[in-house]
């Protein structure tokens, strides 16, 4: 009983076409022109003062930081390792030695990484005195330390144009993340292992895989533009009767007491894991 | 369509057949039975395995897992099922791609399942408790019945009667099914329990009405003998009852959604909607952006769960059952959680009399002796009466008082005030007997002291009741004898009558005041009682005369009259206030009762229905001195319908009434009438609240927006039927419960307010982060523990808001425009505050990138690479690499960042919502405190306590970005602030809407009423230093003096519900 009764179809649509535009009392979805505006200019004023008051506070805050270092490197307190070349999809390198095309990308990539190595590139580096780090509190020009492509051996490029992928020993560049301030202890190197025993045989450039303290520490990119982060090579002498194979190769970052190499949930903190499978 | 109503009287006589019409030997071969020797225990068994047993069906409950599964679906349960199904489907799809690095999504509809079956769970749990209190009362069924089998009388349990019984029954009994007298002595029964109507009706064995429900041979199943004996023949039992066929209708009659499950739908669709329309809005845009289907996906599921508050339904039943209890405190039972809500719109109260409005006790309210009226004090408490009582008159009328009465106290009750204590016997004698107690003291020891000799009890033919009694003065040795009885009866057999003490001939003077007194008494709706003696000659009748009652060998004429008492049911003391507080609430009461239409108009103008100035037709009638035809019904303000009337009218006619006046009365109703006046008051659009106690009532109740049972007079089947039960049957209670009823709903709509406006700073990062693809500011986990961690107590607390204003000073908001949710309230939550809130979230967020090395503007469209798992040398500002997880970890610390900020501009937001006019400085509220402080608590707890806990993505956070949104809070604060000068300040402005204050011009309250006697500055109610409001009395409109008009710069007009249009009036008269 108390049920409305519906509204014939052709009055609803009437009511609708007032809603939208009212001619007598020149009201468009039930407002004026005027008291659109109004409200218009409202919002305009209301947003822009909130956009101001948002671009003034990020100002304030961005004038706190300085241009150098970060506020808090809290949260990056130990390196990353990676390696290159960086297979798109996962770390996962599938190629045939004796198909140019297929390991062409990597020899690319490496190429491309390798170039800001090239000794022109590196005329204004420094030859730092190895096994210590290089500090340079005092100084305002903070120079980058020299690193030769010639310690990469077989991996440097120079010698093999394919980096050993088209003899069945592809080089892979391992480089620790650069983080500001980081002054790693001891001796560090990269050691890598494949899970399976004798599928692999490793070599590793520089020798035992070392890398250079007078490389550390990194000064930022503003303040050290030219710095160049160490880089350990390591060449996988696949054995032939291990082709068609996946071997799964981890190297990690050993012999320094400060750089993490077994964080349970970050995987590639001081560590990285790749996997390789070549065809003939 | 069809009224219920007319089915009900239709089915009802069908169901009786015509067993009051045939004799007792017709009936004998109907049933096969046999008067003298009863049924055969062979045939009764057989009766009752064709029949059943003689019981109702219970109602059919709900079945509890429909109940269960409604939690689980209704509301934004479906929403979050559909966020959780997505999640599965992603985190599906992610399987078989091989993929499950997204183990979060499976884990995220975990975690949104959960929150809908818990909350589900929750929200069951609630309402089973309000239901369970109710279990307490079920019971209505007589337990043992005296039966005659097998030649034997025995004692058999109710239920195992079968038609064709044969039944005993005396005074107290009750009916154990329906029956067919053949035998009755002095049997009178109370049909209360079906009628409503308390006053006991006699039963014989004669057919005396065509209607089976009016003949006098018939008693009704779970109606009670008073008194008297009887015997009679089963003809009905169980469901085939009267009473049963009443109970199988109320289930018929649909329940009405409550206004408040309507308002919370509103909100639901609303919210819904925006978040169906953003998400869907936002999967095209992200599509088109070329974002893959499955991320789309993902992130529609942000949106959802950022748009639906989850956490609001529970709060909002919490609300509601905080303010159930403290209604059960303050007597108002409330059965069904959303009824307490209902009771705050209330616009239309149809109230019973007897009992709700009154004490139902008979009482003596007016005195009549030496020619002079006096009143006597009706209050429930009364221990002592204030009028005159020097004159020798009232000694001789208090001794035929306290003489001539057969009512006695039931022993052992000296220590209960007087008005407490039991009584045996009638009504009237009852409130004879208190009265006497009352100013005489120990009425029992008066009696011993003048011992009755002789005695003839009230008949309906004599209509006086007399007795001749020993007087305790030794040395008169008269008998006494003194007789009360109907007015004009008692006249009739007096020649003198008793002025001053002093004994005057009756002459025809004397019998004019006596009939003016007596008119006047009538005309109050009062029972008036004659009293007279007369002292027997002492030579005629010695002490030792026999007296014999049945030859009556002593004078019955030529009495002297002593005086009059009138005795009427009192108002209960706190009900006028309640109805003043009715009136100025907007709330039209209308009495519907059985009573006589003077009595009913005689309470009514006592407590208020019908005010002192207003009058009926026949008022006017009178006063013009005009046939009743000839008023213009439409002057009268007030009206009393009789039931007859109320028979004949059409529903249009009826309608005509309810809109025209403002003072109703119904009067001879039955409660089946109520029903009518239900509906048509439904069909005002009134939100009609309903009191009732009998088994009739319980259609009206049902119909009925609110449906209010009586607690201690209420039926059970009634109590069954209403959504509130009144433990005190006190008509005052019902408007304590309006009061509490309107608040809750102001205080929810805080609530909402409150929990709406975080909705957009949850929502912002993800339209942003879409947009700008940014790293996500905030999780959907995260949201959640804002949504049912954080949020939670605060809401709440905002139920233990106060008032803004006297909230009983305005009229019943109108459904159809005062929504829990508007426009206005969507607009300032979610444009305003909610955008302010987001600006503030957003500092903070990227406050803790940039000081970790990521500033803003490396930020912008990053999103893909950043989630690239393979990516583990990801650069930021400065130049450093960051592996997947280091930046994931930073991401948590983003999520804590934001939630931490979204919590403290929540707190400026409570300390906004906690008024909508007032300043925060106008009003304080202690639990706003607990409310603040377990926000900040819970916060701390998940940053500090569970910052280690993965799965939770929350970090510790440094304790510094704590309070980086705090200048953001305080800004939101002092907008509020502002806003509220500026409405408080300009009222009426038409930027209004942008300020969520639309409402105030509809429904603002009145804080003082300039209401002065004399009439010459009237009706202007003022409610703000800059408001006022003008009652509907056109006529004093002219009054109005311009300076005064003045004063209110807006003018708002109310029309308190009546039909006249103050707002046209007004602006006629500004044109005059």
């Amino acid at each position: 009983m108390s049920k409305e009764t519906k509204k014939p179809f052709r009055q609803s649509m009437t009511e609708w076409r007032q809603f939208i535009y009212n001619p007598n009392s020149g009201e468009f979805l039930g407002r004026t022109a005027k008291s659109w505006g109004l409200i218009l200019l409202f919002y305009l004023v209301f947003y822009g003062f909130l956009a101001a008051l948002f671009t003034f506070t990020m100002w304030v805050m961005l004038q706190t930081l300085s241009n150098d270092i970060p506020k808090y490197r809290d949260r990056i307190s130990s390196p990353g390792l990676m390696i290159s070349p960086k297979p798109d999809t996962a770390l996962e390198f599938y190629f045939n030695k004796s198909d140019a095309q297929s390991y062409a990308e990597y020899v690319a990539t490496l190429r491309k990484f390798l170039e800001s190595y090239d000794d022109s590139k590196q005329s204004q580096n420094i030859n730092c005195t190895p096994g210590r780090i290089f500090d340079q509190n005092d100084v305002a020009v903070k120079k980058a330390c020299r690193f030769n492509l010639s310690e990469l051996g077989q991996c440097s490029g120079k010698e093999d144009k394919t980096f050993g992928y088209s003899k069945g020993t592809p080089c892979v560049l391992v480089k620790v993340n650069r983080i500001i301030g980081l002054k790693p202890e001891g001796e560090p190197r990269i050691q890598c292992a494949s899970k399976e025993a004798g599928m692999v045989e490793i070599n590793y450039f520089p020798p035992e895989g070392l890398i250079d303290l007078m490389y550390f520490p990194y000064y930022g990119k503003s303040l050290h533009a030219h710095y160049l982060q160490p880089l350990v090579a390591v060449q996988l002498a696949i054995n032939s009767n291990s082709t068609k194979e996946e071997i799964a190769i981890e190297c990690k970052i050993l012999g320094s007491p400060n750089l993490k190499n077994e964080d349970d949930r970050d995987k590639f903190l001081g560590r990285i894991a790749f996997k390789v499978q070549m065809t003939e | 369509m069809k009224s219920p109503f007319c089915s009900l009287s239709f089915s009802l006589s069908f169901g009786i057949q015509d067993d009051h019409r045939l004799s007792a030997s017709e009936l004998e071969t109907k049933y096969g039975t046999s008067i003298s020797e009863g049924l055969s225990s062979a045939k009764a068994a057989q009766v009752l395995a064709r029949d059943g047993p003689n019981a109702l069906t219970p109602p059919k409950a709900t079945p509890e897992i429909v109940k269960f599964l409604k939690q689980m679906i209704g509301g934004f349960s479906i929403l979050l099922w559909i966020g959780a199904v997505f999640s599965w489907i992603s985190f599906g799809i992610q399987l078989a791609q091989g993929t499950v690095s997204f183990i979060d999504q499976l884990y995220l509809g975990v975690v949104l399942a959960l929150v809908v079956i818990l909350t589900g769970i929750f929200a069951y749990y609630q309402e089973a408790k309000s239901t369970n209190i109710m279990a307490s009362f079920s019971k209505m069924i007589p337990q043992q019945a005296l039966v005659i089998r097998d030649g034997e009388k025995k004692e058999l349990p109710a239920d195992q009667l079968v038609v064709g019984d044969i039944v005993e029954i005396k005074g107290g009994d009750r009916i154990p099914a329906d029956i067919r007298l053949i035998f009755a002595q002095g049997c009178k029964v109370d049909n209360s329990s079906l009628t409503g109507e308390s006053e006991p009706q006699s039963r014989s064995c004669d057919f005396t009405h065509e209607n089976p429900l009016e003949t006098k041979n018939i008693a009704f199943y779970s109606t009670t003998c008073v008194e008297g004996t009887a015997t009679g023949i089963v003809i009905n039992t169980g469901d085939r009852t009267i009473i049963g066929r009443i109970a199988s209708l109320t289930s018929g009659v649909g329940n009405e959604k409550t206004p408040i499950a309507i308002e919370i739908e509103h909100f639901v669709y609303l919210v819904a909607g925006v978040a169906i329309s953003i998400g869907v809005l936002f999967f095209i845009i992200s599509v088109s952006m070329r974002y893959k289907i499955l991320d789309s996906i993902i992130f529609l599921i942000g949106i959802i769960v950022a748009n639906v508050p989850e956490g609001l339904l529970a709060t909002v039943t919490v609300s509601l059952s905080l303010t159930a209890k403290r209604m059960a405190k303050k007597n108002c039972l409330v059965k069904n959680l959303e009824a307490v809500e209902t009771l705050g719109s209330t616009s239309v109260i149809c109230s019973d009399k007897t009992g709700t409005l009154t004490q139902n006790r008979m009482t003596v309210a007016h005195l009549w002796f030496d020619n002079q009226i006096y009143s006597a004090d009706t209050s429930e408490d009364q221990t002592t009466q204030p009028f005159d009582q020097s004159s020798p008159s009232w000694t001789a009328l208090s001794k035929i008082v306290t003489l001539c009465n057969r009512a006695e106290f039931r022993p052992g009750q000296e220590n209960l005030p007087i008005m407490k204590r039991v009584v045996v016997g009638d009504a009237s004698e009852t409130a004879l007997l208190k009265f006497a107690e009352v100013i005489l003291g120990d009425v029992m020891n008066i009696r011993a002291q003048n011992k009755k000799v002789a005695e003839i009890p009230f008949n309906s033919t004599n209509k006086f009741q007399l007795s001749i009694h020993k007087t305790d003065d030794p040395n008169d040795e008269r008998f006494l004898l003194v007789m009360k009885g109907a007015p004009e009866r008692i006249l009739e057999r007096c020649s003198t009558i008793m002025i001053n003490g002093k004994e005057e001939p009756l002459d025809s003077e004397k019998a004019e005041a006596f009939q003016t007194a007596y008119m006047e008494l009538g005309g109050m709706g009062e029972r008036v009682l004659g009293f007279c003696h007369l002292y027997l000659p002492e030579n005629e009748f010695p002490d030792t005369y026999s007296f014999d009652t049945d030859s009556m060998n002593f004078p019955t004429s030529n009495l002297c009259f002593v005086g009059l008492l009138s005795m009427i049911d009192p108002p209960r003391s706190t009900v006028p206030d309640a109805v003043s507080k009715c009136r100025s609430a907007g709330i039209k009461v209308i009495m519907v009762t059985g009573d006589h239409p003077i009595t009913a108009k005689a309470i009514a103008k006592s407590v208020g229905i019908i005010s002192a100035t207003s009058e009926t037709v026949e008022d006017i009638a009178k006063r013009l001195n005009i046939p009743v035809e000839q008023v213009n019904w439409r002057e009268a303000t007030a009206a009393v319908v009789n039931g007859m009337e109320l028979k004949d009218m059409s529903s249009q006619q009826l309608d005509e009434i309810l809109c025209n006046h403002s003072e109703i009365v119904f009067a001879r109703t039955s409660p089946q009438q109520k029903l009518i006046i239900v509906e048509g008051c439904q069909r005002q659009g009134a939100v009609v609240a309903v009191t009732g106690d009998g088994v009739n009532d319980s259609p009206a109740l049902k119909k009925a927006d609110i449906g209010i049972a009586m607690g201690i007079a209420g039926s059970d089947a009634a109590k069954n039927a209403a959504d509130m039960v009144l433990l005190d049957d006190n008509f005052a209670s019902i408007v304590t419960g309006v009061e509490e009823g309107r608040l809750i709903f102001d205080n929810l709509k805080k609530t909402i307010a409150y929990t709406l406006t975080k909705n957009i700073a949850e929502l912002c990062p993800f339209l942003i982060y879409i947009i700008a693809s940014i790293p996500l500011p905030i999780g959907t986990i995260t949201i959640l523990f804002i949504d049912l961690g954080t949020d939670i107590i605060p809401s709440v607390a905002l139920a233990y808001e106060k008032a803004e204003s006297d909230i009983m000073n305005r009229r019943p908001r109108n459904k159809r425009k005062d929504r829990l949710v508007n426009e206005q309230l969507a607009i300032y939550s979610y444009l305003q505050i909610g955008i302010m809130q987001s600006v503030g979230a957003f500092v903070t967020y990227f406050t803790v990138y940039a000081e970790q090395g990521f500033l803003p503007s490396t930020l912008l469209g990053v999103r893909v690479n950043w989630e690239n798992n393979a990516i583990n040398d990801f650069e930021d500002s400065y130049g450093q690499e960051w592996t997947k997880y280091q930046r994931t970890y930073l991401q948590w610390t983003g999520y804590t960042a934001f939630f931490v900020s979204i919590t403290i501009q929540q707190v400026a937001d409570l300390i906004i919502r906690k008024t909508r006019r007032n300043s925060i400085f106008q009003q304080g509220n202690k639990v706003i405190w607990v409310g603040i402080f377990s926000q900040i608590g819970i916060a701390l707890i998940l940053t500090y306590g569970l910052g280690h806990v993965t799965a939770l993505n929350f970090t510790p956070l440094r304790f510094q970005y704590w309070f980086v949104a705090v200048p953001f809070a305080i800004l939101i604060w002092v907008y509020d602030e502002v806003r509220k000068l500026f409405i408080r300040r300009y009222p009426g402005n038409h930027l209004h809407p942008i300020f969520l204050s639309k409402e105030n011009i509809t429904n603002f309250p009145i804080s003082s009423l300039l209401l002065q006697a004399g009439g010459t500055r009237t009706c202007i109610i003022k409610t703000h230093p800059h408001h006022c409001l003008l009652p509907p009395y056109g006529d004093l409109l002219p009054l109005l003096t311009k300076p005064l008009l003045l004063e209110c710069p807006v003018c708002a007009i109310s029309s308190m519900g009546s039909p006249h249009d103050g707002v046209k009036e007004f602006h006629d008269y500004e044109k005059k």
